[in-house]
Order: C-alpha cells, then structure tokens, then sequence
C-alpha cells in the first residue's frame, strides 16, 4: 500500500510538472476567449500580387481533402506554410480565399483561378492569439482537413494527452489528500462547496 | 545554560517563520482548489477530448436532437432597442436564455433571433406587423449539453453584434474565469511545492523541462521558424 502511494505521489508530480506549461496555455486563454478580447493582433500588411501561378485544372471543383492537397500545391509553390483553417470558395469570381496558420502568424491567400494571381496578406496575430489558437485547435470544425500539417497532428496529440494527464493527476490528487487524515474536514467540505457551486450553476443554466 | 542577561536566540526567525507559513498556507491552498474545483476541471477536460473527437459515436448529441415549432400571437413589443424588444417577446413566450443576432440586415417590421442556453435553443421570428412569433425549439442531449457548456460564453471574437446579455452567461462565464485563476495558481503552487523538494529536483525540472520546451515550441518556436 505504501509502495502504491509513493508510486502515486510521484507520478503525480511528474506528469503535473510536464503539464503544467500546457495547462497555463489552456488557463490562461480562457480569459481571452471568455471576454472576447486578444490583445496585440496587427492588421493585416499590404498585400503582394504573385503572377502566373499555375493552378491544378479541376481546383475549384474538388471537395474536402482532394481540394486541400490541390490547394497545398499551390500554397507550396507561393511559400506559404501552416495549417488551412478552411477553403473558401467565391463561386461567382473564380476565387478562393484560404487563412493558414501557424500559432501567432496568419497568412490568407486569395487565389484567382481565373486570372491566374494570388494576393497574399499576412499579419501577426500575437502570443495570447497563439495561446487561443492553440486552446481552439483541433476542435469540431472543419474535421475534415483539420490536421493537414504535421504540427497540427502532433499538437493534436498533446492536446489529448494534457486532458487524460490532467484527469489522472485530478484523480490522483484525491487519493492523495485522502491519505491527509487532518485535512479531510476541511477538504470535505470544499469539496461539497465545489460540487454545489458546479451543479447549481449547470442545473439553473440548462433548465 | 543561558544565563538570565543573555539573550535567547529564537529557533527560526521571523522571516523563516513566514516562509514556513507560506509553504503550509500553499500546500493547503494547492488542494483545497482542486477539490473545490474539481468537477469543473473533469467537465473541461473531458469535454475538451470530445470537442478533439466530434467522431465519437458514443457522445453524438445532433443526429438525436429534438425539434418542434409553434406559433404564438404576441403583444406589441414596447419601443426600445432590439434587446428590449427581444427581451419582452422572450418574457411573453416563456423563454430565457442568451440572444444570438445573425449577420441578415434588418428588416423594421421583423423581429428575429436565436435563443440559446446550454441543451436548448429558439429560433424566434416575429412579424411585428401581425404580432406573430413562430419559435422552432432544439433539444440536445446530455452530451450536448456538456459540449456546449464548454464553450458557452455568450460572446465571440471579432463579434460586435453580439454581448452577453443573460445573467446566467456571465455567471458561468465568471465560473470559468475562476477555474482559469484556479488552475494557474495550482501549477504555481506546485512548482512551488516540488522546488523544496530537494531529492526530486533532477528529475521534476526533466519533466517541467521537456513540457516547457515541447509547448515553447509550439507558441513561439513555429512562428519563428516560419520567418
């Protein structure tokens, strides 16, 4: 038993330390997401008109992944790299209008089918946009190109990762508080504070 | 002995003996804010994974939505700003919740817009020539609600139209200010707490280390990389 609670003492603050940095990115972005407000983005730079890019024939027609290795062809032949946050297509004018990321930087790329251009903008968008667009990333939308770098798959990764480590030092927390005979009374009742506090909020919110 | 005239050294000093109380009052604080927030911190983190894997069949909330709609007649709003009239068609259809305003310009004789709390939502459309509101209410389950509740603020950057307007909204939004304030004092405590651990210095600063440097990668190093 005691070789359990050694064992568990130290996972705990092991596997919290190496989280610890990817929990304040999490935390800490809360509060730019939660008030709507991230600080030190730049506008947009003048744009640059790159000529004669030569386009997959059917670009515009494809879907889905097919469409985003088109795209990545292109994107590769302009320089520009990171993740696409998504494909837009302006049907009527033969455009498309592609954002990719890298955490703190964004270039959009607009690429005219038609004419053969590309007018490329890019902007810094700044550490607590990083630290947003990381806490965002993958996330539910565009689940079918999301991914199509591979930071983005390993951050993926590491952001599963930070969930289950951060679920079993929670876990793990308890079993060791609970070895704290003279903190139980205290600990109880912040507890039962935590648990109201939580299920009455999310009773008179959903209800 | 001491004689009576010496004086008697105390055994810490009054600096010491701050530091002393600062490590209790911080070992204490560390898990009395885990235990407080303990199950807002399993709602975000395992909502966090299904937002990361909306593939899983098991928490799939849209396909099993409920939908229905009716049509009420309703009393002129009074005069006011589009919240005010929202809010007191909102009051005579026995809805709350927070209000969503799309980006369709707006038409004086029409009065429509999304209601949502987390596990339901309205779309009003009132003809406030007739004094008529049609309402179509979605229902979602209890993964549905948990996703939504992750993300539930009320507001959205770059999006001036809407604020939040629903006392509850701003509760839960302050809720999640308080988990984030939380959460960052617990990881401080703790580095805090493992620095006086002296026999686990090595392998504790590998472990913070390799975390530092892993996520440092992702938010500076990517940028930097790329210019």
């Amino acid at each position: 038993m005691k070789r359990f609670y050694i064992i568990t003492r130290d996972l705990h603050l092991y596997l919290g330390l190496f989280i610890s940095p990817f929990v304040l990115v999490f935390a800490i972005s809360v509060f730019f997401l939660v008030h709507a407000w991230i600080p030190g983005v730049s506008p947009p730079g003048t744009q640059r008109l790159v000529n004669n890019v030569s386009f997959p024939a059917d670009l515009e027609r494809w879907n889905g992944r097919e469409q985003l290795d088109g795209v990545r062809q292109v994107l590769d032949q302009l320089g520009i790299h990171g993740e696409v946050g998504f494909i837009r297509r302006i049907a009527k004018e033969h455009r498309l209008v592609i954002p990719v990321s890298v955490p703190g930087h964004e270039t959009t790329a607009e690429l005219n089918l038609a004419a053969g251009t590309a007018a490329i903008s890019e902007r810094n968008t700044g550490l607590a946009d990083a630290m947003v667009y990381l806490h965002r990333m993958p996330g539910p939308h565009n689940v079918n190109i999301r991914g199509n770098t591979p930071f983005m798959g390993v951050w993926r990764w590491l952001a599963d990762a930070t969930a289950y480590l951060f679920l079993f030092v929670s876990v793990s927390g308890i079993y060791l508080w609970t070895a704290l005979k003279a903190e139980r009374r205290a600990g109880l009742s912040l507890l039962a504070a935590g648990v109201l506090s939580f299920f009455g909020i999310v009773y008179a919110i959903s209800h | 002995m001491p004689l009576a005239t010496e004086k008697i050294a105390p055994s810490k000093t009054r600096s010491q003996q701050a530091a002393d109380l600062f490590q209790v009052w911080n070992r204490k604080l560390h898990f009395y804010l885990g235990l407080y927030f303990l199950f807002f911190i399993w709602l975000f983190a395992f909502t966090g994974l299904l937002l990361n894997h909306s593939s899983w069949k098991f928490a799939e909330f849209w396909p099993t939505r409920k939908v229905s709609s009716y049509q009420r007649q309703i009393q002129h709003p009074p005069p006011g700003d589009d919240v005010v009239q929202a809010r007191d068609v909102m009051r005579q259809l026995g809805i709350a919740g927070e209000i969503q305003w799309g980006n369709a310009p707006k038409d004086p004789g029409r009065l429509d817009f999304q209601v949502g709390r987390p596990g339901q939502s309205f779309a009003v459309k009132a003809d406030l020539h007739q004094d008529i509101a049609k309402v179509e209410r979605t229902e979602i389950n209890a993964w549905g609600v948990m996703r939504v509740l992750h993300t539930f603020t009320g507001v959205r950057v770059g999006d001036t139209r809407n604020q939040r307007d629903w006392m509850l909204t701003t509760i839960w939004a302050l809720s999640m200010d308080a988990l984030a304030l939380g959460l960052t004092v617990m990881v401080l405590s703790g580095i805090y707490m493992w620095y006086g651990l002296k026999g686990k210095r090595n392998l504790g600063l590998a472990a913070l280390a390799l975390g530092m440097v892993t996520c440092g990668w992702f938010l500076f190093g990517l940028r930097l990389l790329r210019s």
